[in-house]
């Protein structure tokens, strides 16, 4: 078996949920406790919920990505798990690679899942929660990578979850824009673009984050 | 340590150069916003409250200006690892935002009588807004990384990322189709009477002679500062060493 | 990928990875654009392909020319929006902005009534990219030449 894909096992056996890094349901019950929060703001009123719930899916989603980014890198950085990779010459940019899969594994399938409860709690009807679903799923890949490329530049750094919010908020806004207006005009270019810019995000991260993990690592 | 013979040189330099720019260009943005306030002639549908466009944008200008010195300062410091590139793209990321900011509060100021309304969540308004996150984002993890003495590369590296955030507020006033009216100012054409057009180009320049000014200060300040910090460290060790040999001997 | 290949060659290929999804991206976007359907409508563009009822869409166009009129209640105004093409009636209540006159640009933030009247929830005056002095504007060319050449 190669090196990476060995990788790839131990990634996915550390953040897939029960995995060793531990944790990892809690931002799918976060998720849910920000779509149960709704309506008690805004009252149980059945057509304006069903006419915003997709939108406050999208952000629940992305609110609920900042939570893993913590503990996504730091903890291996400080191991010396990159040095150690180094060393049996495994490029931090493919380790970075394999850590976006694994990542995008461990996020992704769950919070399609628990997006079914959620549209139901906001009592979304079948074609919106279809283009919800698709738009998430065209989504998520550019949100894991910018997870994880931030993830990389902050795993140095005594910082919380404040600074992480910070930094993916406003990186992530053409995602949250053209998958949420998907659903304003499920006919529209929205999933196609949301798509677009996840291969581009897909496509830098790896480089991006290798040379932040480089960086820390150097010092 | 070519670290050091570089900025000796920037220094002698910035020395002069720095009032230099804040100078003029206080008093050739200062001239063209007291013409545009006081002598500009009201425009045709939108009276005096034209007379926000010789501040608004320079400033929308300037805030996009901003982010490019970062990006291309990032790529300087990563592939060169210049070490001035660092403190140029630090000493941009403050200057930047706060004209971001004027921006958006003048646009703001201008929307209300202009189209009603003091928000429009359009392309253009849109962008600036996010672009004004990117730059607290930038801001606070520069200031992470200083404190906890990490990587200058790290910002430079957000730097870059967020540099995709600049074709896309272009392109956003395509892809919305929005409020916002199409560019005024294109390349080789202008719909702009000269009674405005030369005061904005006036104000433009003399507002980045400011933005530059800034940044030449702030570069000071920073290298003042990392100096310091060098002699401090020397100083601390020196000690450390002479009562090193002092227990020795 | 195995773990024979060197930090350069893995390096390579994901460089050529990311080649594929930037092309990926690209193609994506191309195709997403082409079945692009717009919000923003033109008179046109609604008449020949109306928007349901309940749906909130933008329609934009200029303010025709005479066709302004103010309601008996004094709040409610009618006028038709324009784009040269054709005409959609819009219904209005409200305070409107400065630049909302007859002959100027208008988008109007609403639905399409099944009448087929546009009833307006908020109106945006949108104005050209020519900025021009309030003197000028009933001049010729020639004069505003003129008056341009004295003042300076």
């Amino acid at each position: 078996m190669s090196a990476l894909g060995k990788l790839l096992l131990r990634d996915l056996a550390l953040l897939l949920p029960g995995g060793k890094r531990g944790g990892s349901l809690l931002p799918f019950l976060f998720f849910l406790a920000v779509a149960m929060l709704f309506p008690f703001a805004v009252g149980p009123d059945a057509p304006l919920l069903a006419r915003t719930g997709g939108g406050v899916v999208w952000v629940a989603a992305l609110l609920a990505a900042i939570l893993p980014l913590d503990r996504l890198v730091a903890p291996d950085l400080e191991l010396g798990i990159f040095d150690q990779l180094h060393l049996r010459g495994v490029s931090e940019e493919a380790a970075m690679a394999v850590r976006l899969l694994a990542h995008w594994l461990s996020f992704a399938p769950l919070l399609l899942l628990a997006t079914l409860p959620a549209a139901a709690l906001l009592g979304l009807e079948g074609e919106t929660v279809r283009i919800l679903l698709l738009g998430l799923l065209a989504g998520t890949p550019g949100l894991a990578a910018l997870g994880l490329m931030i993830a990389a530049m902050t795993a140095g750094l005594r910082v919380g979850a404040a600074l992480t919010g910070l930094l993916l908020i406003p990186m992530a806004v053409p995602i949250l824009i053209f998958g949420a207006g998907a659903l304003a005009q499920p006919e529209g270019a929205g999933l196609g673009l949301a798509g677009a810019i996840s291969l581009l995000l897909v496509a830098a991260t790896p480089f991006a984050a290798g040379a932040a993990i480089r960086a820390a690592r150097e010092g | 340590m070519h670290a050091f013979a570089n900025p000796k040189r920037f220094l002698s330099l910035a020395r002069w150069l720095t009032p230099l720019l804040l100078v003029s260009g206080l008093l050739l943005a200062g001239a063209a916003l007291l013409y545009g306030l006081l002598w500009a002639p009201a425009e045709r549908l939108q009276g005096d409250s034209v007379r926000i466009l010789f501040l608004h944008v320079p400033t929308a200008w300037l805030a996009m200006g901003g982010w490019s010195a970062i990006a291309i300062s990032s790529l300087v410091e990563l592939v060169w690892r210049h070490p001035l590139a660092s403190l140029a793209a630090r000493a941009s990321a403050v200057p930047g935002a706060v004209f971001t900011a004027i921006c958006l509060a003048t646009g703001s100021l201008w929307g209300r009588p202009a189209w009603g309304t003091w928000w429009v969540w359009d392309g253009r308004l849109t962008s600036m807004l996010v672009l004004l996150f990117l730059y607290f984002g930038y801001i606070a993890l520069a200031q992470a990384v200083d404190r906890e003495g990490a990587s200058s590369r790290i910002p430079a590296i957000f730097g870059l990322v967020g540099a995709i955030n600049i074709p896309i507020i272009h392109y956003s006033v395509i892809w919305w189709n929005s409020l916002h009216q199409p560019p005024s100012i294109t390349a080789g054409k202008s719909a702009m009477s000269p009674e405005f057009l030369i005061p904005l180009l006036v104000a433009t320049f003399g507002f980045s002679l400011i933005f530059g000014g800034v940044v030449l200060a702030r570069m000071r300040a920073l290298l003042a500062e990392i100096q310091a910090e060098a002699r401090l460290r020397r100083k601390a060790l020196g000690d450390s060493a002479s009562r090193g040999r002092g227990v020795t001997a | 990928m195995t773990s024979g290949l060197k930090p350069k060659h893995q390096r390579l290929v994901l460089v050529l990875l990311a080649l594929v999804a930037i092309i990926g991206a690209g193609t994506l976007a191309a195709w997403a654009l082409r079945n692009q359907a717009s919000y923003f409508y033109v008179p046109k563009e609604m008449m020949a392909n109306p928007p349901s009822p309940d749906r909130g869409v933008r329609l934009g166009g200029m303010v025709k020319a005479g066709s302004l009129k103010t309601d008996p209640d004094g709040v409610t105004i009618r006028f038709l929006v324009d784009d040269g093409e054709a005409e959609v009636p819009v219904k209005f209540s409200g305070i409107v902005p400065d630049l909302f006159v007859e002959g100027s640009g208008v988008v109007a933030e609403g639905h399409l009534g099944a009448d087929g009247t546009f009833v307006a929830d908020n109106l945006l005056a949108k104005h050209d990219e020519n900025y021009v002095p309030r003197e000028l504007q009933d001049m010729t060319e020639a004069q505003k030449r003129m008056a341009i050449e004295e003042t300076n």
